[in-house]
């Protein structure tokens, strides 16, 4: 008897440790792209990260002695490669993410100042978009090789196309600039408020600050769940189980309800695969906006090659990215009857 | 019907473009590339049809260079992207067994990485920024999807009966999938070109408003356009012929990259055309 | 009153080659207890004419001619919302072909089947998972199916839900269309089995079996009809016609068909197999649409068209029966 018990829940099991196995492996390869970056660059790569800073401020020789010293143990250059390896993944898992150069703070407190502006931009505009978008490609898909069906598409199309970030320049010019309905970009008005507060006056400010982004990174997103979906849709309606309920009387809204639970499934690993292209557009709209997430500080780190901070800001980016793969695949497992009996291929 | 419409407005749209890219620099009288060529932050007029940036740069010069620019590194990433994921996924799906696994393992890995955040990365440690620079890297991202689809297309070709006998006379392994599998592959392959390219010319643009793409300073492509009207805050003073111009050009390419990549799927999958 | 009856039914597939006369003329009845097959080669338009039976014509399918009485209600005429409500899956039912990806595959066997009885009648889903139990067991399969998805099954059990879906709430006719090609010989004989048992326990009236498989025509029917290109060629008791084909095309599918009984042997006077291909159904060849293939061909045969000639329960479509 407990054998039977048994058997329905191994098959999900060893699926979901098959994915996890997969993701550290993932993980480990991006911590040693990571690593071998810097040391990537020819010659010294100390001398270079030297100049750079040097180029920067001018010192006195002992403080520049210090920071070569800082440096090398930082890098650890003294050491063998993969006794460097270990300590610089150890040192991650720790928290320890570095100094920035630029800000001359560690980089973990430049980040996680950042973060929830940008999550909170982030989560409503990717569900927002992926509802919507879902439900418009099923309509799409529904009334395939009508005059709705190809209007819905030629929007898609080209909406999916438009970058994030050009939509967001277009937006703010059009809302902000030549009708000035909302604020020029920013997160918040700083000449009203210094600090962040839960108070009513700064959250409507906030919201007044927060409706452009949210609706630019909508709009570009929808486009491309929409086609998803109506692909999958329309591959559906055509399968056999629709043709057979369809001939033992079941209503048409039935029916849509079946090709609906099937076509979504896809459309939940969407959500982590596209996970980098989304957060990508997000920090470019950011950009545009002035917002104060993520965006700007990569755009600032790149550009005064504050390598620290670049570093550090993606770790956060992939490791965020590979936990949400992981979820996605627990869900999909629960979601999905066949992984669940071991059906499914990973 | 509607889908020959799409193919053949998306084909006269890219014709046009291709041929702006070049012949247009050559051809425009007072192509001028250099800084405060005229006054700068001027809008559209007769001397300047798109204006001037902040800079005083020529908007419409520099359009004109920058599809070129743009085009060319679509193309060459594309080709890169085209080669490595064709590679990978036929060898991968043909040979199968333990190359398959360990080429898949590795496929999945890059896979699972955003590209877009990959490319970042790498480059922003390049030191040079030149257009076949991030071409290399844009292609060297971008293969991963091609190679899965291609190795399961090969997988259910090569059981048909034409690759049997292929193999039983004796034809080596490439040579099949030169000459039997990738011919059947065609309107496959002719799709994901569109697509790459599509993608890759979004890659650069993303790349240099970022900072991590093409050199400002030396070269100007369709996202470089973009990012120096981004920092002149060329979008908050009302310039909008600093962004409006590159980025109605890039979404007119890609979308009728798109475009013609949908048209010829539904071509030869009607199921997608609807209507069963 | 016949169950199902069809008079000169008529329906083509327009499709960018031409319009594929894939029913031409067809004209059947069925009645309570009858057990009919529908013989022929792939190709002859048999599974056009199941769902045409039922009035599921979608483009590029349409219907050109003839009618349709089901109940001894003319269908034909009405749309096919009307008869999907009122007639599919209460009064006749289809059992697909490829049967085998037909259950939805994200709902547990006991969920489809509350689904399509819910479709039509207000019973409670308590009710229904007791109903479907008790159908299981008469039909000798286990209860335990209900709880399962469809890929936990294997072929035959499929098929077998498929078979107790379309006949849960008694439909007067079953068209079954190919269900037991895709089996194995024992899995066939208890799909077989079981839609005996439901035509004995009169949960459906009559069954319309749809096979190229004449072996199995001969142990479970009681009518057979022969297709070729669209049209029937001959009909009658199923014995009457196996043992004593008048078409010649009959002739030779009994010929193809590997039985032990050295009797039929003897009588077939063609070779084990026929000659030819099947016709296009775009262009048909003039005439008898057999003709080209036909040992027997006289020069009326290429240019005239028999019809059915009726002798008792017995017909033909041949020059060869016709003065």
């Amino acid at each position: 008897m407990s054998r039977e018990e048994r058997k329905p829940l191994n098959p999900m099991l060893i699926y979901l440790l098959r994915r996890m196995c997969f993701l550290l492996a993932t993980f480990f390869v991006f911590m040693i792209i990571i690593f071998s970056l810097p040391r990537m660059i020819p010659g010294n790569p100390l001398a270079i990260l030297l100049r750079d800073i040097l180029n920067r401020m001018t010192l006195q020789p002992e403080t520049i002695k210090e920071i070569e010293r800082k440096l090398f143990e930082q890098y650890g250059l003294d050491k063998p490669v993969y006794i460097q390896f270990v300590d610089f993944v150890s040192r991650i898992f720790k928290g320890d993410l570095g100094i920035s150069f630029y800000f001359r703070i560690p980089v973990a407190e430049v980040i996680f100042s950042r973060i929830p502006w940008t999550l909170m931009l982030l989560v409503p505009s990717t569900i927002v978009s992926w509802i919507i978008g879902n439900f418009l490609g099923a309509i799409a898909a529904y009334k395939r090789g009508k005059a709705t069906d190809n209007i819905l598409m030629s929007i898609f199309l080209t909406l999916s196309q438009v970058p994030y970030y050009w939509l967001a320049m277009i937006l703010l010019f059009i809302f902000a600039v030549r009708y000035e309905i909302f604020p020029l970009g920013g997160t918040w008005d700083t000449s009203r408020f210094i600090t962040p507060s839960l108070t009513l006056e700064f959250i409507t400010d906030y919201l007044a600050h927060y409706i452009l982004p949210f609706a630019s990174i909508v709009l570009s997103a929808i486009g491309g769940w929409a086609i998803g979906m109506r692909v999958m849709a329309i591959y559906e309606l055509g399968s056999d189980y629709v043709v057979y309920s369809d001939s033992l009387g079941l209503k048409d809204s039935k029916i849509l309800e079946y090709v609906f639970r099937n076509s979504i499934l896809p459309q939940i690993t969407g959500l982590a695969l596209n996970f980098g292209s989304v957060v990508g557009g997000q920090l470019l709209t950011e950009l545009v906006f002035n917002y104060r997430g993520m965006g700007r500080i990569l755009y600032d780190s790149i550009n005064k090659l504050d390598y620290p901070l670049i570093e550090g800001i993606f770790i956060i980016l992939i490791s965020t990215l590979l936990i949400a793969n992981l979820i996605v695949d627990f869900i999909y497992a629960y979601l999905d009857p066949r992984v669940r009996t071991g059906y499914a291929e990973a | 019907m509607f889908k020959i419409k799409k193919f053949t407005f998306s084909i006269s749209v890219l014709v046009v473009v291709i041929l702006v890219a070049l012949v247009g620099p050559p051809l425009y009288p007072k192509l001028n590339l250099s800084l405060y060529a005229g006054t700068p932050d001027t809008p559209p007029s007769n001397e300047f049809p798109l204006g001037t940036d902040r800079n005083g740069r020529d908007i419409l010069s520099h359009l004109l260079i920058g599809i070129r620019t743009s085009l060319y590194v679509g193309v060459i990433a594309t080709i890169i992207a085209l080669t490595i994921g064709i590679l990978v996924g036929s060898f991968a799906g043909f040979k199968g067994g333990v190359i398959d696994e360990i080429l898949m393992m590795i496929t999945n890995i890059i896979y699972t990485l955003p590209a877009i955040l990959l490319m970042i990365l790498i480059a922003s440690y390049l030191k040079e920024r030149s257009p076949l620079f991030v071409s290399i890297v844009i292609g060297v991202t971008s293969w991963p999807w091609l190679a899965r689809a291609v190795r399961a297309q090969i997988m259910s070709l090569k059981e048909r009966e034409f690759v049997q006998m292929s193999k039983m006379s004796g034809l080596k392994g490439y040579e099949i999938i030169f000459k039997d599998l990738l011919p059947n592959m065609a309107s496959y392959i002719f799709m994901s070109v569109a697509l790459l390219l599509s993608i890759s010319m979004l890659a650069e643009a993303g790349l240099s408003m970022i900072g991590a793409g093409i050199d400002p300073s030396t070269e100007s492509s369709l996202g470089v356009m973009l990012q120096r009207a981004q920092q002149g805050e060329a979008i908050r003073l009302g310039r909008w012929w600093c962004f409006v111009p590159p980025g109605i050009v890039l979404v007119l390419i890609t979308t009728s990259l798109l475009m013609l990549s949908t048209s010829i799927d539904e071509y030869f999958n009607p199921r997608l055309r609807g209507g069963k | 009153m016949s169950l199902l009856k069809a008079e000169g039914l008529r329906a083509y597939y327009n499709s960018p080659i031409g319009q594929v006369k894939a029913v031409e003329d067809i004209s059947l009845s069925v009645e309570e207890d009858d057990f009919i097959g529908i013989a022929g080669e792939s190709g002859c338009g048999k599974s056009t004419l199941a769902n045409v039976l039922m009035m599921n014509i979608r483009p590029p399918l349409k219907l050109y001619g003839g009618r349709l009485f089901l109940n001894g209600e003319e269908i034909s005429d009405k749309s096919r919302d009307y008869v999907k409500e009122k007639f599919w899956g209460t009064v006749i039912s289809i059992v697909p072909q490829a049967a085998l990806n037909s259950l939805m595959p994200t709902k547990r066997t006991k969920e489809f089947i509350i689904d399509v009885v819910q479709a039509h009648k207000k019973i409670s889903e308590k009710e229904i998972i007791e109903m479907a139990k008790n159908k299981f067991i008469e039909l000798g399969l286990s209860p335990s199916v209900l709880d399962l998805y469809p890929h936990e099954l294997s072929g035959g059990m499929r098929q077998r839900v498929i078979i107790v879906a379309s006949t849960i709430l008694n439909p007067k006719v079953l068209i079954a269309d190919e269900p037991t090609s895709a089996l194995d010989v024992s899995t066939q004989k208890q799909v077989l089995k079981m839609m005996l048992d439901l035509q004995r326990k009169q949960s459906i009236r009559s069954t319309i079996l749809i096979t190229h498989d004449i072996a199995i025509q001969r142990q479970v029917c009681n009518k057979l009809i022969v297709m070729y290109a669209g049209r029937i060629v001959e009909y009658g008791n199923v014995d009457d016609v196996l043992y004593n084909p008048k078409h010649p095309y009959t002739k030779g599918l009994i010929n193809s068909v590997l039985t032990p009984e050295p009797e039929v042997r003897r009588r077939g006077l063609m070779a084990l197999f026929i000659p030819g291909e099947p016709p296009n159904l775009v262009n048909p060849p003039p005439g008898c649409s057999f003709h080209p293939r036909c040992p027997f061909a006289m020069p009326r045969c290429k240019s005239e068209t028999p019809g059915l000639t009726y002798s008792g329960d017995r017909a033909v479509a041949c020059w060869l029966y016709i003065l």
